[in-house]
């Protein structure tokens, strides 16, 4: 049976139940360690939760294909909606699983209801609050992520991807910098508006050739690359991890709960858009497995990038309504 | 197609990650002293090839992590990939402010602020450009 995904400040048991899950799952230790995997320093296992931080920084350094360093096996090309939409699947089920819960449905953050307000607002939403994901700091002082250093329990980001881009192992708190003064980023640090999903919504095509950062259609526009004359990049999923900051910036990002948060806002963006005509577009994917092998990871039936479980294909990740639904799709 | 995704359990999960591991441990191995972009384009019947290579150092230590340019013209670096720059220098910024422990302590070069920009021709041409930030 589905489940539901609600909207995380309008739904308290969803809330509390994601931050008891990630808390559990950041607990759990199945045997794989730091050795195992190349991350140097001295040997220890890594939580559930950590194994999804490694994962992402995995499929981000795999390049696809090899021969360039730019479209990556889950970013900068079509693959990043269902890259993405895999791996909330495989924690959903984590979470259920821990939980002992099967009708758990993960909550998003609708950001872009967030982006209607001021900046000073955006910064004291909601989503802030001490009884949902905490405020800002560094490290984060507030909420169920707060750092205490006498109490071992107390959240802490234990794999991390350093400037060179390689993770390695350090025991601190959270931090986030909401909406901090950015260099190079055109105007404020603020969260986008519901024009702008509405303007990705819009979109006709999936994506297109190059099938890069430099594309134009839906996906390129979401994942936030795109020059849209009313969306400026970075947009709407890159400009969520810009406006979080501190340990949203870094291939490392899922040590932050609120990843999972703006990710499956993003999901339901995608669902959003996959409904039928006159609606939405259907649930269609290109590139198609005829196009040139150079692509290799992004057509419709190759493989995903995985860590912890078997893979899937994006193809199986189109049509995901047997496993959960929306309350409400984006407006 | 609907997906059929197994559930996961302990058991599973590390089955996986011993067998994934290897790949893992092989694209831990990225250092760069120097990153190179090619950027090609066709025009009016000329193939066009601009090879662009950065250097970056920071107090004197150089950025091992890889920066690349889009055709565009804007440039990225994988440790911070959900933004892009018209400027390396605010890239750099950006780098400092998201990883403020891999440069704290550090002492500023006492050759002072300066950047060396290699020459630029004209398409058809390689470009070479060395940014040195201190």
């Amino acid at each position: 049976m589905a489940v539901v995904r609600s909207n995380i400040v309008a739904n308290s048991t969803a809330r509390d139940n994601y931050v008891k899950g990630v808390k559990l799952l950041k607990r759990e230790f199945n045997g794989p360690t730091t050795a195992s995997l190349g991350i140097p320093g001295a040997s220890r296992q890594i939580s559930t939760y950590d194994l999804f931080v490694v994962w992402h920084h995995f499929a981000m350094t795999t390049f696809t294909p090899a021969t360039q360093t730019d479209r990556n096996a889950a970013h900068r090309g079509p693959v990043f909606l269902p890259w993405h939409r895999f791996m909330l699947l495989q924690l959903e089920m984590n979470l259920q699983r821990v939980l002992n819960d099967n009708t758990f449905g993960l909550p998003y953050w609708d950001w872009a209801a967030d982006g209607q307000r001021t900046l000073a607002k955006q910064k004291s939403a909601p989503i802030w609050a001490a009884n949902c994901m905490g405020a800002s700091g560094s490290p984060v002082k507030t909420g169920p992520f707060a750092f205490d250093a006498t109490d071992p329990n107390s959240w802490r980001v234990r794999i991390l991807a350093d400037s060179s881009g390689n993770l390695t192992q350090v025991n601190r708190g959270l931090r986030r910098q909401l909406g901090a003064s950015t260099p190079g980023l055109p105007g404020p640090n603020k969260l986008p508006k519901k024009a702008h999903t509405a303007a990705a919504v819009g979109r006709n095509s999936f994506d297109a050739d190059p099938w890069s950062v430099t594309s134009s259609g839906f996906r390129n526009l979401v994942e936030g690359w795109e020059n849209d004359p009313v969306v400026q990049p970075p947009s709407l999923h890159n400009r969520v991890h810009v406006f979080v900051g501190g340990d949203m910036s870094p291939s490392s990002s899922p040590n932050d709960p609120v990843f999972y948060l703006n990710h499956c806002n993003v999901d339901r963006i995608w669902e959003t858009w996959m409904r039928p005509a006159p609606q939405g577009h259907g649930r269609v994917y290109v590139p198609g497995q005829n196009e040139s092998a150079s692509l290799k990871g992004h057509r419709i039936n190759d493989t995903l990038t995985s860590l912890i479980s078997g893979s899937t294909t994006p193809a199986q990740m189109l049509n995901v309504t047997q496993s959960y639904t929306y309350d409400s799709l984006a407006q | 197609m609907a997906n059929k995704l197994a559930r996961p359990t302990p058991k599973s999960i590390a089955s996986y990650v011993k067998k994934h591991a290897p790949a893992v441990r092989k694209a831990q191995k990225h250092h760069h002293m120097s990153s190179t972009s090619v950027r090609e384009a066709d025009y009016n019947g000329h193939h066009i090839v601009v090879t662009t290579t950065y250097r970056i150092e920071v107090d004197g230590i150089a950025l091992m992590g890889h920066m690349g340019v889009t055709n565009d013209g804007s440039v990225h670096y994988h440790p911070i990939p959900n933004m892009r720059f018209t400027s390396a220098i605010d890239l750099v910024k950006q780098v400092i402010d998201v990883f403020p422990d891999d440069f704290a302590g550090r002492k500023r070069g006492s050759g002072g602020r300066s950047m060396k920009m290699g020459g630029m021709s004209g398409a058809g041409k390689m470009v070479k450009r060395t940014a040195r930030v201190k």
